[in-house]
Formats: structure tokens, sequence, C-alpha cells
């Protein structure tokens, strides 16, 4: 048989050790140079085979019997992470965070749709209720199986966290990591990569700062040409006076997460604690506002020059007003979340 | 050569698929265990100038009188995982007109690595060798392995501490004088 006839058999052989390779090391161009190793050393072990030193066809097939199968070989390659319940342990911690994800989309989204139901809609509480216990149920059963089978296959295809990324954004975590060592920066036990600092003082200080002065403004309502009693509804100032108060409180609370900075843990705790607490009882007056779209102010200046005046809102706007108040119960109400995942965030930076 | 249970002939107790089927999964995860080690003791021999894979199958078969045979198809993924922990590095040359991948141990992360985990094989097969009938000779007079973490440690290098766990190795020096 012809040296070309010998070349092919080899050809095909690779070819099908290729299409059975896994795609994580496909995309990394890697398997270039696997399959011309293999090459190589199908070459070689022909050449020892053969009784003459040169390979033959015989040589040739028994060298790629003793390769082994194709899937055989990449089943090696595939061979990879360590073995954590069907899943691996590499990709474990990024299964439950796709997990946490998706339930906190489809426990939003469910509330947030219902919250619109009962404004707009006739349906009682109750039935809401059982709408979004039902709602949660079905999507937290579907997208716990789809994504399990989606990382218990990429685990059976011995993909890693970092397959995912990019060559460059792989180096720049590299040098990062280097970085950190260098430094004594903590690294992460989970994403193995240097922790972030818990909060960014500055935008806390800037934030609760902001926070505070508006506070006070609206509690002092200090411009009589608009906090005015003849033209606003006293009723709606006193709102917004209370309305004030829970701005200032987060302001402060911001501002002292902010001076505290990266230490004292449980302070910041305690901290976010408080605030869940206000921000459920601000969730009050935005609730008696809902009740009373009369007494909403709407300014305007007729003609240039003219003194302000309140047109209030018209009846037919009313279901609308409530709508929108309802959307900033919900956002209020969700916001939390954020909160009770910083307290349970905090219990990591503990040393 | 001993022949792997795989390549035997289907006779005596091996003649039953089920029996034949186990032994060669036992086989097959003992070999599996010790091959990365024993991959990196073949390609140490050869120092800096390193060896490519047709190379240490061939020098393994040479080694272990041909009793530790390395599969091929084996070979590769376990030299390519190697080396993406950091313990093998891998250079291109072209000799005799065809381009090789040698492998050779990284310096010192790899043979820091190959020394404890050389340390631990030789510490337990020691250990063993009584259950199996077998004296294992680990040479104390050329080598040390730290207490702490059976670390092998060349007794001529004349080091002060375990590179692998900081224990004090002039302790027991001391302790062997009295």
């Amino acid at each position: 048989m012809s040296e070309k006839n010998m070349q092919n058999i080899v050809k095909e052989y690779l070819k099908k050790v290729k299409s059975k390779l896994p795609e994580w090391l496909k995309d990394k161009k890697e398997h270039k140079e696997i399959l011309a190793e293999l090459e190589e050393h199908i070459w070689s072990k022909a050449e020892e085979l053969s009784e003459t030193g040169t390979a033959t066809q015989r040589s040739v097939q028994i060298a790629i019997t003793h390769m082994g199968t194709p899937e055989s070989i990449a089943k090696e390659y595939k061979r990879r992470g360590t073995p954590k319940v069907y899943i691996t342990e590499e990709l474990w911690p990024y299964y439950l965070r796709v997990l946490g994800f998706v339930f906190s989309v489809i426990l939003g989204i469910s509330v947030i749709s219902q919250i619109i139901e009962f404004i707009f809609g006739s349906v009682d509480f109750w039935e809401i209720f059982w709408n979004i216990i039902q709602g949660v149920q079905t999507g937290f059963l579907v997208s716990f199986a789809i994504i399990t089978i989606i990382f218990v296959a990429l685990s059976l295809e011995g993909y890693f966290p970092e397959d995912f990324k990019s060559k460059k954004i792989r180096e720049k975590e590299r040098q990062q990591l280097k970085k950190a060592q260098k430094e004594g920066i903590p690294i992460s036990e989970i994403t193995k990569r240097p922790v972030k600092p818990y909060i960014k003082p500055i935008g806390e200080i800037i934030g609760g700062v902001f926070g505070i002065i508006f506070g006070i403004f609206i509690i002092l309502q200090p411009i009589p040409a608009i906090f005015n009693s003849s033209l606003i509804n006293p009723e709606f100032l006193l709102f917004l006076q209370f309305a004030g108060l829970f701005i200032l409180t987060e302001g402060i609370l911001d501002l002292s997460r902010g001076l505290i900075g990266n230490r004292q843990m449980i302070a910041h705790q305690a901290i976010h604690v408080i605030i869940i607490g206000v921000k459920l009882a601000s969730i009050s007056v935005v609730i008696l506002m809902m009740n009373r779209p009369e007494i909403f102010p709407i300014l305007i200046v007729s003609e240039p020059g003219d003194a302000l005046i309140n047109i209030g809102i018209a009846p037919k706007y009313y279901a609308l007003f409530r709508g929108i108040a309802g959307l900033i119960i919900a956002i209020v109400a969700l916001s939390t979340i954020e909160d009770f995942y910083r307290i349970y965030k905090a219990e990591r930076y503990k040393r | 050569m001993i022949k792997r249970i795989k390549d035997q002939d289907s006779k005596g107790l091996i003649a039953s698929k089920e029996t034949r089927k186990i032994m060669e999964k036992f086989e097959s995860d003992l070999v599996r265990g010790m091959s990365k080690l024993i991959v990196l003791s073949i390609i140490k021999k050869f120092g800096t100038e390193g060896l490519y894979g047709y190379k240490i199958i061939k020098e393994l078969e040479i080694q272990t009188k041909e009793i530790f045979i390395l599969e091929e198809g084996h070979l590769y993924p376990l030299l390519r995982k190697l080396k993406e922990n950091g313990l093998l590095k891998s250079e291109q040359k072209t000799v005799q007109g065809r381009n090789r991948t040698y492998y050779s141990i990284t310096h010192p992360q790899g043979e820091q690595f190959y020394n404890r985990m050389v340390g631990f094989f030789s510490k337990l097969t020691e250990a063993l060798g009584p259950l199996f009938d077998v004296n294992v000779n680990l040479y104390p007079e050329k080598y040390l392995y730290c207490p702490e973490c059976a670390n092998k440690i060349d007794l001529n290098l004349g080091a002060n501490y375990c590179v692998i766990c900081g224990y004090n190795l002039d302790e027991i020096r001391e302790r062997g004088k009295k």
C-alpha cells in the first residue's frame, strides 16, 4: 500500500478523534497540538512494529489499535473535574449561583406581575397569594431541572469554569491573583480570585450625605413658594415629611456604613437589619399615599411669570397612580433582598 | 512481561465475564492512581532535556521490565493535565524531520511536588510491605523523609527545613546525634 494510503488511514483516525474531543478543548485551539502528538506517536509505533523499520499498512493499523478508540481517548480528556454529586466540585459553586440567580428572577417576576394584577385586576388577595406560590413552584421546578441537566452535561464533558472565559480574561485574572498573593490579599476559596472589598466606603459616604441633605430638605420644606399649605394639601406635606424622615434615616445609616468601611462586619449586619426595618416601614407611607390620589399635587405655571398652580391628578389617572405606587412598593420590598444578601455576605468577610 | 487482564485469554477464573470485568476495573484503578507519579519519574530521569510521548512509553517499558505498560490513549491526556497543573512544561523540537513535543519537569514547582508525592508513595509502600510480605528499602543513608508530610529529601543537599510543610529538619538531626 502506498504512503498516501497509509497517511489517509492515519488522517481518517485523527479526524474521528477530533470529532470526539470535548468542545472546551476545541475552543482553545489546542486540539491541533494534541492531534499532531498522536500522529507522531502512531508513525513512531508503526515504524517500530514493522520488521523493516519502515511503516507498513499493517503496522499503521496495529499502532492505531494500540492508541485506542477515538471515544476512549476523548473520555480521558473529559476525565477532568473532581466528582461531587454528578456535578464536579469545580462547577458546583457556579451551579448554585445560577440556581440562586434564576430563582430570584422567577420570584421577582411572579411577585411584581401579581401585584400589578392585584392593582388593575379584580382578584382578591388569597387568589394572588396562591398564584404566586403556584408560579414560583412551577418556575423553580422547571428551572431546577433544566439547570441541573446542563451542569451535569458540562461536568461529564469535563468543563471547568475558566473554559467559558477568553484567553485575555484568563491572563488578566492570573495577573490579579499573582499581585494579590504578593500583597497578601485573601483569595476566595470559591472563585479562586482575590476577595473584593465588602463595600466601597467613598460611594456609601457620598450616597449617605446626599440622602441626609435630601431628607432634611423634605422634612424642613424650606421653599415657602412651593411647600405652601394653600397650594399643596397639608396632609400631603405631612406624608412628605414622613418620607423625608425615612430618607434621612437611610442616609445616616449609609454614611455610618461608609465610615465603618471594610471592618466590623457585625456592625454592618446590624445596620442592614435596621435598613430592612426602615424600608418596610416606609412602605406604609406609600400605601397611605396610594389611597389618596386626590391630594397628590401636580404644580404648573400656566403663563411664564405667573404663580404656581396645583392642578392635581385627573380622576381617570387614579388607577395609573395606584399602579405606579404599587410598583414602588414592590421595588422597595424587593430591595430588601439586597440587604439580606449583604447580611449573609458579611459572614464570609469575618476573620 | 506480565499481561494486563484485558490482554489475557478467557481461561481459568477470568473465563467468567463478570470476574474479568471486576478484575479489569480493579487493575485499571491501581494503574490509573499510580500513572501520574510514574510518568513524572520517567520524565525526571531525563532532566531539562525532557522526553516525548512515544519515548516515555518505551522508557517505561524498559525501566519496569515491561511490567508497567501505560496505554497510549491514557498518556497524552495525562501529560496535558500535568502541564495544566504547572508540573510539566513542553517544548517543540524537530528531530530527524519530525516535530515532537518534549516534556520536562518544571523548576521548582514540579520538582517539589514530585519529591513530596514520591516520598508519600515510598512511605506508603514501606508501611504496606509487611501486609504483602514484601520488603521495601528506602535507603535511609541517602534520603530523609519529612516526619510531617513524607517529603523525600536528598541528604546531600543539606536542607534545614522541609520546603513542603516547613518542618525543622535540624531537630531530626539533633535527635539522631543523641
